[in-house]
Parts: structure tokens; C-alpha cells; sequence
């Protein structure tokens, strides 16, 4: 018997056939905006503590960089940031740390084409439109946003300026994402139409700040907030798989979140049961699950969980019409191929293996590990932290479309309060606005070849 | 003769004796002081094949019920049986086992006990009016790992429970369009869009997060795919032009269901029997000291696990927590004379329930048991069908979830 047949074009094909692209032949695909190519990109930076450090150092290996200025109120971080810039042989930069709102000055300056920022989440926004509005392009840390209007704030100044505003989600250039982008796009998995992620992480350390770089000001979201509040990390890679803002959209999604338990007994733990921690009332359910829907009928499950003891995970599954890839399990299974195709009418059980992705991982390796992996190799999160800056300076400084842009930074981060008002609305649907006002329907799919 | 309770045979009536009844069939015939006395099904080569069986164990021939598809009506008005196992089609289980009980027979049913809330609460009122048991024959609940992770549940190890999630993900697709197997599943699929098929991960999952003893499901959301593995399938095995190619399905490849209880706790369920998928366990047990993971058969405690934040096998902790029944389980006894397969949970449940049932004892699976781990299935057609809007669960116990102790195996 034939093998199940291969469609190495399915999202274009079959997407045309479903009719969100009725009538729109591929050639009137549409790119995303592209602005004037950089010779060199001259960066402010703004949060150069725990996180802002580590990119600022990726930054500095990178050819055509420039850090131009700095901007901390902790003026410790500052001077260490400073240094850096300095050790890396570039002129020491000023550095901005009067008030909470000092990034308004760096910003200001006349010299810089891009402000990255590595804030605490509320000031993400308002330093992405501040940048924009002074004729930077902006790139910020995960989430941009907090609110709805913040997400329409990004994409209507950056439709306006002219100037882009990128997500640095470097989730999506872990190696197996990459590896699941091509094997998407050459169909072996089929269409893909279900996925299941998360922020499994446990950072109470963090929250309490028991540990070196704690981030405190993220026990005080615990305190006063229920949703997901982190769901970028898992969404970015998702959202390249499905073609979200590009053949496909976020429709609307239900949430749901547990009782939270796990930070008050953490705290009575570490430091006594008659601490204000113990007995404060945290709002942030332990586990939050999110169920969410695509305009094409995919859906994805997307949990939340950075309260309990546990191991980390990102990455459940993505199943596809033709076969399935399990990341917890590192195992794959591919319809008539894992299993013989004339054994598919034999036994229900019997014909069903999983396969080892070895032998797959060889043939779908992305080529920007294959090229960049030595340069990846020392940066932070097994090496996505240099990718994911690599490739944003080398399309601005070719002019061209970013791999995640604003319209993806606001759909992926509008998630944080639309989970909130089905938490609070004890898990009714909420709908997902549409960023692109419809033009999902007609821009291109990611192309994987296209990011090296 | 003496009926079960007071020390005779217990004398059973079968009600489909195809491919999942003719199991129990198997090994009921294997099991001492059961006596098969009534056999019912509207296949003959089926109810011929289940009679030859029984009179080759040595006993006497039983009667035969193939009149019409509710045959099955005479079978229960018999007055020398004990109970009525129900192995049909799913649409024939709860109307069989309230023949039954309304008849003064018990009842078991293959999973689901029902399709319909309405099902649902005549199978309580009935069983309650009569006295008589519905049990439902949901073996997932005695698999190894589902109660070593419930010995453990139950002795805190996992702390305050917080989320459980599990999924029937099985690939089906042959199933369906086997004639030979079951084609009646095809049917659902082309008319029902929800989790068709929920008891096998919520019998588990309700075991552990005690629900109607100690907590209680509150509302659900469901969400479905589009439909599309189905006409993939036929299309490829019988040509583009085959009507199942094309013809519209309305079950969603994969459904995803989140439940609340009263007590905090959250619950993710899948369904997916469409798509080319290994069958896999995919359940998870979670709380405020650790977590389990069945798909990988590990977990994680804290300040237990030797390394922090790495999972560790559950083969680790089997020894000291292997669940007593499985200690005192001897396999060997349970082994069915005709070579079907499917391990030895369901012969443990067959042992629980003739045990129950002999002592004059409620089954592990009650009623309200029965027809919480069923009523997932019309609910969340009813979400899906309104976009994933929340549907309160009915309180099958009438409050007597809150006073029901945790359930014991001693």
C-alpha cells in the first residue's frame, strides 16, 4: 500500500481551498513592513539589570552595533552596564537614571535608530510607543503589553511612525522550534491543528527574591492579578507553526485557573508561618489553562504554572493532520511512516510506535543553528538570547521585515489581560482582537529559509 | 437457588457479547461462582460464538435473546439473575441497565453509563428508587500507575491538590470505518462535536481529586478543531470521490475540556481519536509539593527528588507505593482461556466488583460515579456548540459530595 501522500505545500494550497485567501492568488501574498536599511544600528538601552545585562552583552558581539546610551535608576546596574560597553572597546555611553521615567530623555537624543528595553513588564509599553513617537524603532522584553489598549497603543504608533516595534521572544529560535517550522513546511506533519504549551517554570525563588537576580516586582502581579501573565514564551513558537497574523489568526480563547496555594506555603516555609508573606492573599491561581481558537480551527491548550514545585517545561505537543510531535516525550510519529503504511488497516494498537526524532533532527535542523550555532554556543538560554538579537539587528540592517513584529508582539501579549477578563468572568469566551485588521488573511507565511 | 447475597453463584445476564463483551464474557467464564445464565445480542454469529463458549467451560447452555434490539427487555424480566452486564453499543447503555434495575437486577455498564443529562439522572433516581447498583466498567481506574499515584494522593505526597489532566487520544480512524469493528462510533463523529468518549482519563482523575467524596465538579468549557483526519482518511483508502471523503464531520479532531471543582482544583481533558497519534497516557497529577507525569512515567517532589527541578521515574517510588490491591492481585488466577488481550485492570475490576457485590457492598464505581464521568460528554457539546461557553455541571449527589468520605480500597 502507498504511503499516506506528502503536501509540501500546505499552508499556501490548502489554505486557499479553505478560503480565508478566496480569490487572492500567491502572488498577492503580502510581506510585512519593511523600513530603510541601517548600516550600523546605534541602540539605547534602557534596564540593564538582570536580563538587560545579558542581552546588552549578546549585543556588544554583534557587528554593527553601537550602544549609544544607558538608562537604569539603579545606578550600580548603570555603571556595570557601562563598563561592558566600554571593555567591548566602544566609547563609555551616558548614562540616564534620574527618575522612573528617565528612558524619556534617552529617547529624545537625536542619535539613536533603536531603544531596546529590559524593564520590569509596566514600563514595556510606554517606553516601545516613546521610542516610536521620537522615530526609534523599539524592541522590548516579553510581554509588551499589559493591557488592550496598550497592544493597540504599540500597533496604531508604529503604523503611524513608520517605525518598528519587535518582541524579543527568543523562545522561537530554540533549535526543535525551528526543526518543527521546516517539518511543518515540508508537510510531514500535515496541517498542523492542535498545540499544547506553557510557562511551566517554577520562579517563586524569584518572586520572593531568594535568589541572586530575584525580580521581586513580580510577586506583586501575583498578588493583585489571575490569568496567564506570561504566555509569550510558548506562544512564539506556536504562532510561527500555525501562521498566526499570517494565514491564520487568534479568534477568541476561554480561561481557567486553580486556587493558589503555592506561594503562602513557600513563604511559611522560608520564612515563618507569622510572616506578611504567609499570610498575604494571592490572587494568582497556581495552574491557569488556556484554551484558545484560530480563525482556520486550530486550537491550543497553554498553561501557566511558575507557582509550584515542579521541572521546567515549554513545549507539550503539535499535532498535526498527518503526525505528531511530542517535545516532553521527545518522540515523533508520522502517519505510514513510523509505522508501515500496509500495517494501518492491521491493528489499532499494534501499528502505532513512536519514533525516536533522531534521525528526523538531522534532516529538518534549521539552517541558522547550523550556521550560528558557534556563535550561539556561551549566550544565555542554550543560545537563543544571541539569535533572536542577531536576527533583529541583521533585518533592520537590511531593511528588512522583522521575524516578529508589532502586530505578533500585540497578539501574543493580549492574551495577559483578555485571560484576566475570562478568569474574573468565571471562564467565559473572550474574543481576540485582530491586529492586522484582516490583512492576516493575505501576508505571507513565516519562510523558514528565510531566517539565516 | 440461592441468589449471590446469601452465599450462592452470582447469576449474570450479558447484553452484547461482541467485541468488548465477549471479553467480559471470557472472563467471567474464568471467575468461580459466576453463572452465566442469559445471553443476549442481535448478532447471532456473536450470541452463538458466547454460547459455544459457555458450554465448553462445562456448564449448562444459557438462554438466548436476539429477537430485536430490545431483546434485551425479556433478558432483564428473567427472575434468576443477579445482575446485567451491558457491553452494546453506546446509545442501548443506560435504557439497559434502567430495565434492569427497574427489573430488581443490578446493572454494569462498558463506558459510557449514558449520553444525556436526562440519562444521567434517571440511571441516579432509578438506582436510588429500586436499590439496586449501576456500576460502570471503567478499568482505567485500576491501571498500576492510576492507583500506585493514588496511594500516594491519598497519603499527601503530592500536597493540596491543584490540577489533574488526562486525555483519551487514541487513534480510532480504523475503528470507525471497519465495518467489522465498531462502525457505530463513525456515526458520533459525524453528529456530535464534544468529548465523545470521556470516562477512560475522568474515572482516574476523579478517583484522585476525590470528586463526589470531598469535592465536586462546578462548570466546564470545551473547545473543538475543525474536522478534517476523518475525510483525510477516506479519501486516501477509498478515493476523493468516496462520500466520507467530503461528507461534513461534525466531531472536531481534537476537543479540549477544562473543569473547575468546588474545591479550586482545575482539570484539562482531551479528546482526540482522529488523528494519527500512539495511544499514549497522558495523564498528569499535580499539587503543592509535586507533580506526575504520565506520558514520561515520572515525577517530581520537592525536597524529596534527589536533584531540584528534574524529574525522577516513577519506578523509583513503586515499591513503597504500590497500591495494596496490586499486592494482594494475583494475576495468574485472572488470565482470560480465549487469548484477549487488555492486561489485567480489567480483571481486577471484575474481582472488586463480584466481591462488592457479594458482600451486599456498594461498588468502587457508584452510581453518581457512573453518570459525573458520563455527563462530560453532553456538556460539552453544549459549550462547544455555544463557543466554549461555560456550562454548569449538575450536582448528581445532591450535596452529598461534601459529607462522602474519600474512597477506600480496605
Amino acid at each position: 500500500m502507498e504511503r499516506f501522500p506528502r503536501d509540501n505545500a500546505y499552508n499556501r494550497r490548502e489554505v486557499l481551498k479553505g478560503g480565508a485567501l478566496a480569490g487572492v492568488g500567491a502572488a498577492a501574498l503580502s510581506a510585512g513592513f519593511a523600513a530603510e536599511p541601517l548600516k550600523s544600528v546605534r541602540v539605547g538601552f534602557v534596564g540593564t539589570g538582570g536580563r538587560g545585562t545579558e542581552l546588552l552583552r549578546n549585543l556588544l558581539r554583534l557587528e554593527g552595533v553601537r550602544i549609544v546610551a544607558l538608562c537604569d535608576i539603579n545606578e550600580a546596574n548603570l555603571a556595570r552596564a557601562q563598563d561592558l560597553v566600554q571593555k567591548a572597546g566602544q566609547p563609555r555611553p551616558p548614562g540616564y537614571s534620574k527618575s522612573d521615567t528617565d528612558w524619556q530623555r534617552l529617547c529624545d537624543r537625536d542619535d539613536l535608530d533603536l531603544v531596546v528595553n529590559a524593564t520590569p513588564w509596566q514600563w514595556h509599553a510606554p517606553i516601545s510607543v516613546a521610542a516610536m513617537k521620537a522615530g526609534k524603532h523599539a524592541a522590548t522584553e516579553v510581554p509588551a503589553a499589559q493591557t488592550v489598549e496598550q497592544c493597540w497603543e504599540l500597533v496604531e504608533t508604529s503604523e503611524k511612525t513608520g517605525r518598528h516595534c519587535a518582541l524579543l521572544e527568543n523562545d522561537c529560535y530554540y533549535r526543535e522550534v525551528l526543526m518543527i517550522l521546516n517539518m511543518l513546511r515540508d508537510g510531514l506533519l500535515g496541517e498542523p491543528l492542535y498545540a499544547e504549551a506553557g510557562y511551566m517554570h517554577d520562579i517563586r525563588a524569584v518572586k520572593f527574591n531568594t535568589v541572586p537576580n530575584g525580580e521581586p516586582w513580580r510577586l506583586e502581579h501575583a498578588v493583585s492579578r489571575n490569568g496567564n501573565l506570561y504566555p509569550t514564551h510558548p506562544l512564539g513558537p506556536l504562532s510561527w507553526w500555525f501562521g498566526i497574523n499570517r494565514g491564520d489568526s487568534f479568534s477568541y480563547l476561554v480561561s481557567m485557573s486553580s486556587k493558589a496555594r503555592s506561594l503562602q506555603e513557600f513563604a511559611a516555609k522560608t520564612f515563618g508561618p507569622e510572616d506578611r508573606r504567609s499570610k498575604t492573599q494571592y490572587k494568582l491561581g497556581d495552574v491557569n489553562v488556556t484554551l484558545i481558537h484560530t480563525e482556520q480551527g486550530r486550537t491550543v491548550t497553554l498553561y501557566h504554572d511558575t507557582n509550584t514545585p515542579r521541572p521546567k517545561e515549554h513545549l507539550v505537543r503539535i499535532q498535526g493532520s498527518k503526525g505528531v510531535y511530542n517535545s516532553m516525550m521527545e518522540r515523533i510519529f508520522v502517519d505510514g511512516r513510523s509505522s508501515a503504511a500496509s500495517k494501518l488497516r492491521e491493528g489499532w494498537r499494534a501499528t502505532h510506535e513512536w519514533e525516536d526524532p533522531a534521525e528526523y533532527r538531522k534532516q529538518y535542523d534549521h539552517k541558522l543553528w547550523r550556521e550560528q550555532e558557534a556563535n550561539a554556543r556561551n549566550a544565555g538560554h542554550g543560545g537563543v538570547d544571541y539569535l533572536e538579537l542577531y536576527r533583529l539587528i541583521k533585518n533592520l540592517r537590511e531593511g528588512k521585515p522583522l521575524d516578529i513584529d508589532v502586530y505578533d508582539a500585540a497578539a501574543w501579549s493580549v492574551i495577559v489581560p483578555l485571560t484576566e477578563s475570562s478568569v474574573a468572568g468565571r471562564s467565559k469566551p473572550v474574543d481576540i482582537p485582530d491586529f492586522t485588521r484582516g490583512k492576516w488573511k493575505t501576508r505571507a507565511p513565516i519562510d523558514p529559509d528565510a531566517i539565516g | 437457588m440461592a441468589n449471590a447475597a446469601e452465599g450462592g453463584p452470582l447469576r449474570v445476564g450479558m447484553v452484547g457479547v461482541g467485541e468488548r463483551g465477549s471479553y467480559h464474557l471470557d472472563l467471567l467464564l474464568g471467575m468461580d461462582s459466576v453463572e452465566i445464565k442469559a445471553l443476549c445480542d442481535i448478532d447471532d454469529g456473536f450470541l452463538y460464538r458466547a454460547k459455544k463458549w459457555v458450554q465448553d467451560t462445562g456448564k449448562p447452555a444459557p438462554a438466548l435473546y436476539s429477537r430485536s434490539k430490545t431483546d434485551y427487555l425479556r433478558l432483564c424480566d428473567r427472575d434468576d439473575l443477579d445482575l446485567v452486564v451491558t457491553a452494546t453499543p453506546w446509545q442501548y447503555h443506560a435504557p439497559v441497565c434502567i430495565a434492569a434495575m427497574q427489573a430488581g437486577k443490578h446493572a454494569a455498564t462498558e463506558v459510557p453509563a449514558a449520553l444525556t443529562v436526562d440519562e444521567c439522572w434517571e440511571l441516579v433516581e432509578t438506582s436510588e428508587k429500586t436499590g439496586k447498583h449501576c456500576t460502570m466498567l471503567e478499568q482505567a481506574n485500576y491501571s498500576p500507575d492510576v492507583m500506585t499515584v493514588l496511594n500516594m494522593s491519598q497519603q499527601g505526597i503530592f500536597g493540596d491538590l491543584l490540577h489533574a489532566s488526562g486525555g483519551y487520544v487514541h487513534d480510532l480512524r480504523l475503528v470507525k470505518f471497519d465495518p467489522e469493528r465498531e462502525p457505530w462510533r463513525l456515526q458520533h463523529s459525524i453528529d456530535r462535536n464534544g468529548n465523545n468518549y470521556p470516562t477512560h482519563p475522568m474515572g482516574p482523575i476523579a478517583w484522585w481529586l476525590g470528586i463526589n467524596r470531598g469535592d465536586q465538579f462546578e462548570y466546564l468549557v470545551s473547545m473543538s478543531t475543525k474536522a478534517r483526519c476523518l475525510n483525510d482518511y477516506a479519501a486516501h483508502f477509498f478515493g476523493d470521490r468516496h462520500p466520507y471523503a467530503s461528507m461534513r464531520m461534525a466531531c472536531g479532531d481534537v476537543n479540549t475540556t477544562l473543569l473547575r471543582t468546588a474545591g479550586g482544583r482545575t482539570v484539562t481533558l482531551h479528546h482526540d481519536t482522529n488523528t494519527p497519534h500512539p495511544q499514549t497516557a497522558e495523564m498528569r497529577l499535580q499539587g503543592t509539593r509535586g507533580l506526575y507525569a504520565g506520558n514520561i512515567r515520572k515525577l517530581y517532589l520537592e525536597g524529596r527528588s534527589p536533584t531540584a527541578h528534574e524529574w525522577q521515574p516513577l519506578a523509583e517510588y513503586e515499591k513503597e507505593y504500590q497500591h495494596p490491591l496490586w499486592k494482594r492481585f494475583d494475576e495468574e488466577k485472572f488470565r482470560t482461556s480465549r487469548g484477549h488481550g487488555g492486561g489485567a485492570t480489567t480483571p481486577l475490576l471484575w474481582r472488586r466488583l463480584l466481591e462488592a457485590l457479594r458482600a451486599g457492598r456498594a461498588p468502587d464505581q457508584n452510581v453518581y460515579d457512573a453518570v459525573t464521568w458520563s455527563v462530560i460528554s453532553p456538556l460539552t457539546e453544549k459549550s462547544v456548540a455555544a463557543k466554549s461557553r461555560p456550562v454548569d455541571f449538575p450536582d448528581f449527589t445532591r450535596g452529598k459530595w461534601k459529607s462522602t468520605p474519600p474512597i477506600s480500597f480496605a
